[in-house]
C-alpha cells in the first residue's frame, strides 16, 4: 500500500514536470531538451535562494527566475528557429542542456546535494498502520492544484481558449488571428516556471546534482509521448501510470525497473500511435 | 518553404550541378587519397588512435545523417545498432556460434533486420514519438547487457575474442592504430559512396518525397511505408558496420557503447557536419573529436564548449557545416539560378 502512494508521487512530480513540456510543445512544436536543465537549475535556484529566504521563498524565486528565462527562450530561441526543421530546435535545446548542466555545476560543483523539507512539512503522518513523511502527501497535493488550476485556467480563460486550440493546430490558430508569438511567450513562461516548481519540489525528495536534468528528461519525454504529445489529460494519466509502475518496478523487480516506462510506452504506442490521448494525425 | 529550401540544398539533379561534378569528383578523391595517407604522415600513435576513433564514429554519425535526410526523423537510439553488432561479435567469440567473418556479416545484416521490421511499425509514428521509440529500445539493451552480468560482465564489459586470422590477414592488422585506420577511412568511404548512389537514386528521390508530404506520395501511386523502413534498415546496417569494426579495434565492450549519450554525440556530429549532405556527418564527427581533444586538454568546461558549438552551429548554420561548404561551392564557379 505504501508503496503505492510512492508511486503516486512520483507520478505526481513527472506529471508537474511533464506539463510544462506538454504545454510547451503545444505551442511551438518542439522537443525541449532544456526543459530537463530548466529542471535541474530550478533545484538549484530554490536551494540557494532558501538558504537565506526560506523554503517558500525559495519555491516562489524558482519559478520566478525560470519563467523569466523561459520567456528568453522562446524569444532568442524558439521564436528565430521557427522555420527550421524541428531538429534545429531539439539540437539548440539539446546545446543548452550541456551550458546549463556545466554552468551550475561550476557554480555549486558536482557533489549530490541534500536538501531538507520545510519544518512545517517535515514530519510524518500514520497512513495504513505505517509512517509516512507528510513532505511526499504535499508533492501529490502540488500535482493535484497544478492539474486543477490548468484545467480550470485552460477551459475558462480567453487565452486557455487559445492555447488548447493551438495545441490541435497552431497554424490555423494564427490564422484565426491569434498572436501565437505572444502567447508562446507566456505559454513557454508557464511551462519553463513549472519546471522550476518541480525543481524546488524534488530537492527533498532526491538529491540535486548537476546530471539529474538529464536523467529525468527521459522519462518526461516517455510520459508525454505515451500521454499523446499535446494532451494535458493524457499527460495525467501517462504520468500516474508511467509512476506507478516505475515505483512498482523498483520495489519488487529492481534489475528491470528502468526499462519499466520504456516498455508501457512501447506498448500503449504500439496499440494506438498517436498516445492515450492524442490527437489522430 | 522547407520544402524548397530541402530541394534546393539536397543535391537534386539540377542545371548547376553537372557543371560542377568534375570538379567536386576531384575534390572527393584527392580528400580520400589524403586520408589513406594518414598513417605515413602522423607519427603519434595517440593520434591516430583518436583518429581511427573518429573515423568508427563517423560512420555511425553517417548513419544517422542519412535517416535524417531521406526519412527526415532523427534517432535517438542508434547506438542501439552499433552496440548490437559489437556484442553480437564479442557474444560470438565466446560461444562460438559460427566463423568470425560470418560474425562480422551477421552483425550488420541483424541490425539491419531488426531495424526493418520494427521500423514497419515505428516509422509511422510522428518524429518526437519515433525518436522515443529509438530511444527506448537502445537504453532497454543497455540495461539487458548491463544486468547480464553471468554472460555479458555487467557493467565490466566482456573481451572480444577473435581469431588470429580475420578475411585472411592477420588480426593485428584491426588492432593497431596505423592499419586499422585505413581499414577504417575505407569502410568510411565505401559507406559514404553507397549510400551517396542510394540517395541519388530513384529509391532516394521516392524517399525524399515521401519525407516532404507521405499522403501525397502515396496518393500519386506508390508505396510509402516499406521505403521508409529500408532507409532505417540500411542506416541500422552502416551503423551496425561501425559497431563491427569497434569491436575489432578496442576487442572490448561495455554496456556504455549502447547508452543514449553516444546516440546523442552521434546525433550532434551528424547535424554539426549538416546532414543534406551524405557525407557532412562524417566531417561532423572530426570536428567533434578534434573539438572534444582540445576543449578536454584546456578546461574541464567541454560539455560547455560542445554545447555552445551545438547551439552556434544550429543556430548560424541550419544546414551544418557541409551546408555551408555547399553553398560557397556553388557560388564560387558560377551564380545559382
Amino acid at each position: 500500500m505504501i508503496q503505492i502512494i510512492n508511486g503516486l508521487v512520483y507520478g505526481s512530480f513527472l506529471y508537474v514536470l511533464a506539463v510544462g513540456l506538454v504545454l510547451i510543445f503545444g505551442l511551438r512544436r518542439v522537443t525541449n531538451f532544456a526543459h530537463g536543465g530548466f529542471f535541474m537549475l530550478g533545484a538549484y535556484v530554490s536551494y540557494a535562494a532558501a538558504a537565506w529566504l526560506g523554503f517558500w521563498a525559495g519555491m516562489a524565486a524558482s519559478v520566478v527566475v525560470l519563467a523569466f528565462l523561459g520567456v528568453l527562450l522562446d524569444r532568442f530561441v524558439f521564436r528565430p528557429l521557427a522555420r527550421e526543421e524541428p531538429i534545429v530546435t531539439l539540437l539548440v535545446t539539446f546545446g543548452l542542456l550541456f551550458v546549463l548542466e556545466d554552468a551550475v555545476r561550476t557554480i555549486w560543483g558536482k557533489d549530490f546535494i541534500s536538501v531538507d523539507a520545510p519544518a512545517a512539512l517535515a514530519g510524518s503522518v500514520v497512513i495504513f498502520g505505517s509512517q509516512y513523511p507528510v513532505y511526499r502527501l504535499f508533492v501529490i497535493a502540488v500535482a493535484v492544484a497544478v492539474a486543477a488550476a490548468l484545467a480550470v485556467w485552460l477551459r475558462s480563460s480567453r487565452i486557455g481558449l487559445y492555447v488548447r486550440a493551438s495545441s490541435v493546430d497552431p497554424v490555423t490558430t494564427a490564422m484565426q488571428g491569434v498572436d501565437t508569438d505572444r502567447l508562446s511567450a507566456l505559454v513557454v513562461a508557464i511551462g519553463t516556471g513549472l519546471a522550476g516548481l518541480s525543481g524546488t519540489i524534488a530537492g527533498p525528495l532526491m538529491a540535486l546534482s548537476p546530471s539529474m536534468g538529464a536523467y529525468i528528461i527521459i522519462d518526461c519525454f516517455i510520459v508525454v509521448v505515451t500521454g499523446g504529445l499535446t494532451s494535458f489529460v493524457g499527460a495525467f494519466v501517462a504520468a500516474l501510470v508511467i509512476g506507478q509502475f516505475h515505483n512498482l518496478g523498483l520495489a519488487y523487480v529492481p534489475e528491470v525497473a528502468s526499462v519499466i516506462p520504456l516498455l508501457i510506452m512501447g506498448l500503449v504506442l504500439g496499440l494506438r500511435p498517436q498516445g492515450i490521448a492524442g490527437h489522430g494525425k | 518553404m522547407n520544402g524548397l529550401a530541402v530541394a534546393r540544398s539536397s543535391g537534386m539533379p539540377g542545371s548547376g550541378a553537372r557543371a560542377r561534378v568534375p570538379s567536386f569528383l576531384i575534390a572527393a578523391a584527392v580528400l580520400v587519397a589524403a586520408g589513406f595517407a594518414v598513417p605515413l604522415l602522423v607519427g603519434s600513435q595517440l593520434a591516430l588512435t583518436l583518429m581511427t576513433q573518429a573515423v568508427i564514429y563517423a560512420i555511425l554519425a553517417v548513419s544517422i545523417g542519412f535517416l535524417i535526410r531521406q526519412n527526415g526523423l532523427a534517432s535517438f537510439g542508434h547506438a542501439a545498432f552499433f552496440g548490437m553488432a559489437a556484442y553480437l561479435m564479442a557474444l560470438n567469440g565466446r560461444f562460438g556460434w559460427m566463423p568470425a567473418e560470418a560474425a562480422v556479416l551477421a552483425a550488420v545484416a541483424l541490425p539491419a533486420a531488426f531495424a526493418f521490421l520494427t521500423g514497419l511499425i515505428i516509422v509511422r509514428l510522428p518524429a518526437l514519438s519515433f525518436s522515443m521509440l529509438t530511444l527506448a529500445v537502445a537504453q532497454s539493451l543497455h540495461e539487458l547487457m548491463l544486468r547480464w552480468r553471468a554472460v555479458a560482465g555487467g557493467d565490466d564489459g566482456m573481451a572480444v575474442r577473435l581469431p588470429s586470422r580475420l578475411f585472411g590477414v592477420g588480426i593485428e592488422v584491426f588492432q593497431s592504430p596505423a592499419t586499422m585506420f585505413v581499414v577504417c577511412w575505407g569502410a568510411l568511404v565505401v559507406v559514404i559512396a553507397l549510400l551517396t548512389v542510394v540517395a541519388r537514386s530513384r529509391f532516394g528521390v521516392l524517399t525524399i518525397a515521401i519525407r516532404e508530404n507521405e499522403e501525397r506520395t502515396r496518393y500519386v501511386g506508390y508505396r510509402t511505408l516499406a521505403p521508409r523502413a529500408l532507409v532505417f534498415a540500411l542506416s541500422a546496417a552502416a551503423a551496425g558496420l561501425a559497431g563491427v569494426l569497434f569491436s575489432l579495434y578496442n576487442a572490448f565492450v561495455t554496456p556504455g557503447i549502447l547508452h543514449w549519450s553516444l546516440s546523442g554525440e552521434a546525433l550532434i556530429m551528424a547535424v554539426v557536419g549538416g546532414a543534406q549532405a551524405v557525407w557532412g556527418p562524417a566531417l561532423g564527427a572530426m570536428i567533434f573529436f578534434i573539438v572534444k581533444d582540445a576543449a578536454g586538454d584546456l578546461t574541464e568546461h567541454w560539455p560547455a564548449i560542445i554545447g555552445t558549438l551545438l547551439i552556434a552551429v544550429t543556430v548560424l548554420l541550419p544546414q551544418g557545416i557541409s551546408g555551408l561548404l555547399a553553398r560557397v561551392a556553388a557560388i564560387a564557379p558560377r551564380r545559382k539560378p
